[in-house]
């Protein structure tokens, strides 16, 4: 979210979500985001910036509790790594204006 | 409800659904529409606005009753560059009254609208439950029955028909085995945000009479070089501003949807229209933009597909042929019903849909999509080439007339060759569809 830092207004702050305990998206195979995914384009074309890359780990960290459920990130993968499934009924994204 | 059993159950509350609802409940069919949002419309967006002749096929005069925001009587297309736009406009004061044309509206309201419109007709609503997958019924795998939805509760809910109306994010249509057919360039995510302002300030800057709606479709600038769009519409007291743009486009060229916003929001002809705009809401969702190519299979035995589950989007058009094929799958369910056969009946939910208007719209769509695969960046080069036409047009400067004439022409030549260029026109026709 490095880059998000100049901008005053900031996607979260505007939108309503109820995330549950646990986590609707999941990375099927960890290592290959580090191995063969030069480019990881999930850290950017997230609309929200669900994904990042953590140097420490190596590894994609998810925070699911971003997500607004556009639907992008399974279709955008270029390795079909992502699963991604609806949130339990009643949470995640709650729209009012919509 | 484990025991209950449903002539008829719609899984998904948007526009889809609950038309499908509607259309059975009025024909006297016990429905259950289940939908996973806290209410229907809390998952859903839009760009803006809402077609009367196809809703009133759904609900006469709905104008009447359903929550809407501004008849639009303004639309301009901006082929918007650095510090400039070519604008291409029209007017008409006739869409402000009855029967209107389209009207701004927010989704959140009117999904709920539609909803609670079914339910009034008889349809049981069921809010904030997710339907995880079909039953089916012991045949084999090629032709067996869905005979009910299973819950993420664990309820399992029967019925002669289940109609999938699950948006673009679901994936019943894929476990239904239908085949669904989503690839990143038959994707566009768009990101949108509410701005709270005025009426009267809308109206000053949109150059509206009171209560009257705009539309800005904004092309070039604002995706950055990919094939994309941004637009703007009034509401009553507030605007919405959307960009987006292919997902492969995106993911090529290294952009993010809430940075072009950030990057629209601050082009100096944009922000004369938002200044002192509050945002109340930030929204983001993909559409399915494949046309014919990406269209599941409609049906199988016990199983109807609507809206953008089915892919159902022609140009700018999705809300409406959502309601339109909710509304064929559910005259389909009644006769399937009168014929107690929920099987090979619903090929003429198939047949509906090929015999519409927006078929034909849908199979002319992939020449357009396929022409911008090849070339990515003819709204850029288009919108390029205007902007420094009408720089050299409209500059007094102290060239005769012939030679002005000479430096368009060499201007618009510099960039790519003329018939390149006119090519560009007859497909941007196309693409930007009507406003």
């Amino acid at each position: 979210m490095d880059n998000f830092s100049k901008i005053a207004d900031m996607p979260l702050d505007f939108v309503k979500i109820k995330p549950e305990g646990v986590s609707h998206i999941s990375i099927k195979n960890l290592s290959l985001c580090s191995k063969q995914c030069e480019n990881k384009p999930c850290t950017y074309y997230c609309p929200t910036g669900v994904y990042y890359w953590d140097d420490d780990a190596m590894k994609i960290q998810v925070i699911y509790a971003r997500c607004v459920e556009c639907g992008a990130c399974p279709y955008g993968c270029p390795y079909g790594n992502i699963d991604w499934r609806f949130p339990a009924g009643g949470y995640g994204v709650i729209y009012e204006y919509g | 409800m484990s025991d209950d059993k449903y002539d008829a159950i719609v899984v998904g509350a948007g526009p889809a659904g609950s038309s499908a609802a509607l259309t059975m409940a009025e024909n006297n069919m016990s429905v259950l529409l289940l939908e996973r949002g806290e209410y229907p419309g809390a998952k859903n967006v839009f760009g803006g606005t809402i077609y009367c002749q196809p809703t009133e096929i759904i609900c006469p005069a709905f104008w009447e009753e359903a929550p809407l925001e501004r008849p639009v009587t303004s639309e301009e297309l901006w082929l918007l560059d650095n510090d400039s736009a070519v604008k291409i406009g029209f007017t008409g004061l006739r869409f402000a009254k009855p029967p209107y044309n389209k009207f701004t509206a927010l989704r959140s309201k009117f999904d709920r609208w539609l909803a609670e419109k079914a339910k009034k007709a008889g349809a049981d609503l069921v809010t904030g439950t997710l339907a995880k997958e079909l039953i089916y019924d012991g045949g084999r795998a090629r032709n067996r029955k869905a005979i009910g939805v299973l819950t993420e509760n664990g309820d399992r809910i029967y019925s002669d028909i289940v109609i999938i109306a699950e948006g673009v994010t679901g994936n019943l249509v894929e476990t239904a085995g239908l085949q669904k057919k989503i690839s990143p360039d038959s994707l566009t995510l768009y990101v949108k945000e509410v701005m709270e302002l005025p009426s009267n300030k809308i109206e000053e800057r949109f150059n509206l009479g009171k209560d009257e709606g705009a539309v800005l479709g904004l092309v070039g600038y604002p995706s950055s070089g990919a094939i994309g769009k941004g637009a703007i519409f009034t509401n009553k007291d507030s605007i919405s501003i959307m960009v987006g743009a292919y997902l492969n486009q995106l993911i090529e060229k290294g952009l993010n949807p809430f940075l072009l916003m950030d990057r629209l929001k601050k082009h100096p002809l944009i922000k004369r229209l938002i200044e002192g705009a509050k945002i109340v809401e930030f929204q983001a969702h993909t559409i399915p933009k494949g046309g014919f190519g990406q269209m599941p299979k409609l049906f199988s035995p016990g199983v109807m597909v609507v809206g953008d589950a089915a892919a159902m989007i022609v140009g700018r058009r999705g809300a409406d042929l959502a309601m339109l094929t909710g509304k064929f799958a559910g005259e389909t369910a009644t006769q399937a019903k009168a014929a107690n056969n929920f099987s090979e009946s619903l090929a003429a939910y198939e047949k509906k849909v090929n015999s519409s208007f927006f078929l034909q719209d849908m199979k002319a769509g992939r020449k357009t999509k396929d022409y911008y695969r090849q070339h990515p960046d003819a709204d850029f080069l288009l919108t390029k080439a205007a902007n420094q036409v009408a720089y050299e047009y409209f500059t007094v400067d102290m060239v005769p007339h012939h030679q002005k004439i000479e430096n368009i022409i060499g201007k618009v030549a510099s960039l790519q060759p003329l018939p390149k260029t006119i090519e560009d026109i007859y497909q941007g026709f196309f693409h930007w569809g009507v406003f």
